[in-house]
């Protein structure tokens, strides 16, 4: 199989490696890279468990998306998102609303409700429900979940002012 | 229970400081130096077939295979996955009839996805690469999807000791007539004004916890076996894993990793007896085995499946004279816990309600269906579903509203719990009742929604449950725990027990903080390594928190304990006569005479003798503080939910608008765990009601083993949520507490039910509810009317 020489910028690191084509960016991360916050629960591009965000804010499923295509872009995992120790405010809202059960979804949570809340500030109830469709998780009923991402939308937006 | 300090309290939990970062490791995180991968070959073309030849040659020969085992290169002893064998009396396993039914591989294929054989390779892809490589020839046999079909005489037997195909039926020798039974069944109903009666159908539900099964094993220099693996039961694994490659305890060890979720699928053992195979099988090099979701789908169990059958008498004031029942579960191709499930469905129902006479039959049939064993709940929302349909039909025909009728009929304390002679020590259900139907509005709606004509309908509908904190008096419940004073008056609680994601490392530190009165801070929880924890029996039965937390605060009034004594030495008074505030021991009325749990700490680590005199300074000694703790009693929670739905009369679809869960949880040691419980068991439980389903063709080939196809409610499904804690506590539990893990799946089972019932008038008799079933039930309706 034909194998790529390709660039990824990973939490803000430099990194090079040779993927052959029908590598997926999750298993680059994964196996590759060692970024094992990047979760596998499905490899269909069901579950969101895999979800990272590209150049910033953009969200996508790293099991649908082929490593090699992703060449010389910037990528953001969970492991990524702390600045200094401290939580980014969204990670700090999901602690602080308890929307954390056995956790396997919450990084791809984290990573999608950064994207929400980007392309939205101020979502709504049905519009965050919306958003985070893609996303499963099976420990919390979701409930918590929201509260966590209205949360961060407040935070955040106070941050802005 | 004067002030609490910890208890109570919403506090960070232990654990999400490293989930939300992603730090946090899960099995498949886990990387060891040399690793190799395994990939277990199975049977997609049939679900019941023998392998008339395997040829693993090509695949042998293929770059960066290491190795590759077919049946015989591996053990040949015969397992049971599940450890419900373990947790009774050698006695009561010849009564159950549990047995050893499962091989790590076979060449008798009972179900789509069975084992044959496996490849171990230098990485993954080289893995998938030779198992593509392995040639099978089959010869096809009969398909036995149902009891109904694998019950017949001319059915070919999946195993000599279990004639008929039946693993297992309820044993005379402790249930006479093979019934789990009070009163005089015929004779009561024969009392009964009217009767209702129907067979149900309950589906096979699938735990869908996010993490796939990963495993990784190692056989080391030392010749221990090592076993990486998330499961709910680490102690438990490791002895099953020790019978199974015949190595004492010592030589096993289990790693318990961060778990992403278990309802169930990781009772007892999943892959790792083939991991550790494959590790046997190459010594001193760590072998992984990931499991794609659709594989893992096929070898953890689901919920047990199958036919309901269940009869109720009443009387015309109400009166419910007698309740007649058979579950005939779909088991799937292995016994695995064929014993329990059977039982406890009948448990739940024999909890639930006056009956002067029930009567239940609970019988397992094998099948060639993937295996059923441990989810959520444990035969409850299979009760709920159609206990609860037929009360309501019962209520309807006697026009008494349901929450009257369960408020007067439903069993409380003094009345035998779901365990007969073990009676119910604690019941606030009224409670729960009175406020959910204050919370919805329940006498409004129920009012309002009667007599609609429109295409969408409404309905509301309610359900109740008992449930269990912990498997006694059926099954062994046994926790024991050790703590570790250092000398900085800090303490490390070390145990088995597991946490599933639900919280209970969290609150069994709270538990330990309250009672040692030290800081949440000054704890910590040390877990997941079998060499240093005592026995646990592990997370089922929701008894992780009521066991484990006996044990907790068993263990740490140990600590105090020995504190006081040596305090009273040095301050030459009576240990009753102080008391402990800020970890100072003072005596009572003298608040002069003092000392510090720090010097006491220290003074037992760093001991020295007073050169001048040759006495040693305070009492030496590290103090540790042990429980090894058998609970009393199991603290049955009870719970209510209400739903309200809205019905498409035209195409069938349900909107569950909302749901109200109330709860007697004892004492919410930490209320966000509790709700956090409530919430995840809702969504399961409108599953169940609604959409989860695992399919088959005729010829046993699944449908739907993945995400793609398995419905599930999702964030834009899910109702609007309320949680009503009710906190009565009981005597029994730490604190107060009752066990909450599985509560939460069980009312909103029935309720959602019970309110497509109230909108449309017809009750659907199979789960799920689909659109389809709704539209048939109403046509059926139309033309009889
Ligand atoms: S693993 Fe990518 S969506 Fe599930
Ligand atoms: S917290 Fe377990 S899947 Fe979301």
């Amino acid at each position: 199989m034909k194998k790529h020489a390709i660039t990824l910028t990973v939490n803000g690191e430099e990194r090079d490696l040779i993927v052959p084509s029908n590598r997926t960016l999750l298993d680059a991360l994964r196996d590759d890279l060692g970024f094992t916050d990047t979760k596998y629960g499905c490899g269909t591009g069901e579950c969101g468990a895999c979800t990272v965000l590209v150049d910033g804010t953009t969200s996508i499923n790293g099991c649908l998306t082929l490593a090699a295509t992703m060449d010389g872009r910037s990528i953001t995992t969970a492991a990524g998102l702390a600045r200094d120790g401290d939580l980014h405010p969204v990670q700090q809202a999901f602690i602080d609303n308890d929307a954390i059960q056995c956790g396997f979804c919450t990084p791809g949570m984290v990573l999608k409700t950064i994207s929400i809340l980007d392309e939205n500030p101020n979502p709504s109830e049905a519009e965050i429900r919306q958003g985070l469709e893609g996303s499963i998780c099976r420990c919390t009923g979701y409930t918590k979940i929201v509260e966590a991402v209205q949360d961060a939308s407040n935070r955040l937006s106070g941050l802005g002012e | 229970m004067g002030d609490l300090k910890v208890v109570g309290k919403r506090v960070e939990r232990v654990d999400v400081r490293a989930k939300v970062t992603g730090g946090a490791l899960y099995a498949a995180d886990v990387q060891l130096a040399g690793m190799l991968y395994g990939k277990i070959i199975r049977c997609y073309d049939y679900a019941h077939a023998r392998v008339t030849s395997l040829d693993l040659s090509d695949a042998a020969e293929c770059k960066g295979v290491i190795k590759v085992l077919g049946p015989k290169d591996v053990t040949q002893r015969e397992y049971n996955a599940s450890v419900l064998d373990m947790m009774v009396s050698a006695d009561m396993r010849g009564v159950l009839g549990d047995i050893d039914d499962q091989s790590i591989f076979t060449d008798h294929l009972k179900h789509y996805g069975d084992a044959i054989a496996a490849v171990i390779a230098t990485s993954e892809a080289a893995a998938e690469r030779a198992a593509e490589k392995i040639r099978v020839t089959y010869e096809e046999l009969p398909v036995y999807l149902t009891a109904e079909a694998s019950k017949q005489p001319d059915a070919l037997q999946f195993r000599p000791e279990k004639p008929g195909n039946r693993a297992f039926e309820l044993p005379e020798m402790a249930f006479p007539g093979n019934v789990y039974a009070w009163g005089e069944v015929e004779e009561s109903f024969s009392e009964a004004d009217f009767i209702v009666e129907d067979t149900f159908y309950v589906s096979k539900q699938k735990q869908c916890q996010m993490e796939p099964g990963s495993y990784i094993a190692l056989y080391d220099d030392q010749q221990r076996l090592n076993c990486w693996t998330s499961t709910q039961m680490p102690k438990l694994v490791q002895k099953k894993l020790a019978n199974l490659f015949e190595l004492p305890m010592t030589r096993v060890r289990i790693n318990a990793t961060v778990i992403g979720g278990g309802f169930g699928a990781r009772l007892g053992m999943v892959l790792e007896p083939e991991t550790c195979a494959l590790a046997m099988a190459v010594p001193g090099r760590p072998v992984k085995l990931l499991s794609p979701r659709e594989e893992d789908w096929l070898t953890s169990p689901s919920r047990h499946p199958g036919k309901y059958w269940m009869k109720m008498g009443f009387k015309k004031d109400g009166t419910p004279v007698a309740c007649d029942a058979k579950f005939e579960n779909y088991k799937g191709a292995y016994y695995v816990d064929a014993s329990g499930t059977a039982f406890t469905t009948g448990a739940w129902l024999g909890g639930m309600y006056k009956f002067d006479s029930l009567r239940y039959r609970g019988e397992s049939y094998y099948t060639n269906q993937s295996i059923c064993g441990a989810f959520r709940g444990y035969g409850n929302p299979q009760t709920n579903f159609v206990m609860e349909q037929l009360v309501d039909r019962g209520c309807t025909q006697l026009g008494i509203d349901p929450i009257e009728w369960r408020k007067k009929w439903h069993k409380t304390v003094g009345d035998d719990g779901w365990c007969m002679g073990v009676p119910y020590n604690s019941c606030a259900l009224d409670e729960c009742l009175d406020r959910a139907a204050e919370a919805i509005g329940w006498t409004e709606k129920r009012a309002k929604y009667q007599n609609q004509t429109g295409v969408k309908r409404r309905g509301i509908g309610v359900a109740v449950m008992n449930h269990t904190s912990g498997a006694m008096p059926m099954l062994l419940e046994h926790t024991v725990c050790d703590v570790l004073l250092h000398q900085d008056a800090t303490a490390t609680i070390n145990l088995a027990c597991s946490d599933m994601g639900q919280g209970s490392h969290t609150t069994l530190r709270q538990v330990a903080a309250e009672v040692l009165d030290f800081d949440y801070d000054d704890v910590h929880i040390a877990t997941g390594n079998t060499d240093a924890a005592g026995f646990d029996i592990g997370a089922h039965a929701s008894r992780t928190l009521y066991v484990g937390g006996g044990a907790v605060k068993q263990a740490c009034e140990d600590v105090r304990r020995q504190l006081f004594d040596r305090a009273a030495l040095e301050l030459e008074e009576d240990a009753a006569n102080l008391y402990m505030e800020d970890k100072i021991i003072h005596v009572k009325g003298a608040s002069n005479k003092s000392i510090s749990v720090q010097t006491l700490a220290d003074q037992g680590v760093n001991n020295f003798m007073n050169p001048e005199n040759g006495e040693l300074i305070g009492q030496p000694g590290q103090i540790q503080g042990y429980a090894s703790f058998f609970p009393p009693h199991n603290a049955p929670p009870f719970g209510a939910t209400i739903a309200e739905v809205e019905v498409d009369m035209e195409t069938g679809e349900v909107k569950v608008l909302e749901l109200v869960n109330a709860h007697d949880v004892g004492k919410a040691i930490h209320p966000g765990v509790v709700e956090g419980q409530l919430d995840g068991g809702a969504q399961q439980g409108l599953g169940m009601a609604l959409t989860e389903e695992t399919y088959f063709d005729e010829k046993g080939i699944c449908l739907n083993n993945s995400f793609t196809d398995y419905k599930m409610f999702g964030p834009s499904d899910m109702p609007k949520m309320t949680n009503i804690l009710v906190e009565n506590p009981d005597p029994t539990g730490p604190f107060g507490a009752k066990g909450v893990g599985e509560a939460g799946i069980v009312p909103p089972v029935g309720a959602t039910a019970n309110a497509i019932f109230n909108a449309i008038g017809v009750q659907i008799l199979e789960a799920p509810i689909t659109p389809e079933k709704i539209l048939k039930a109403l046509e059926e309706k139309a033309n009889v009317s």
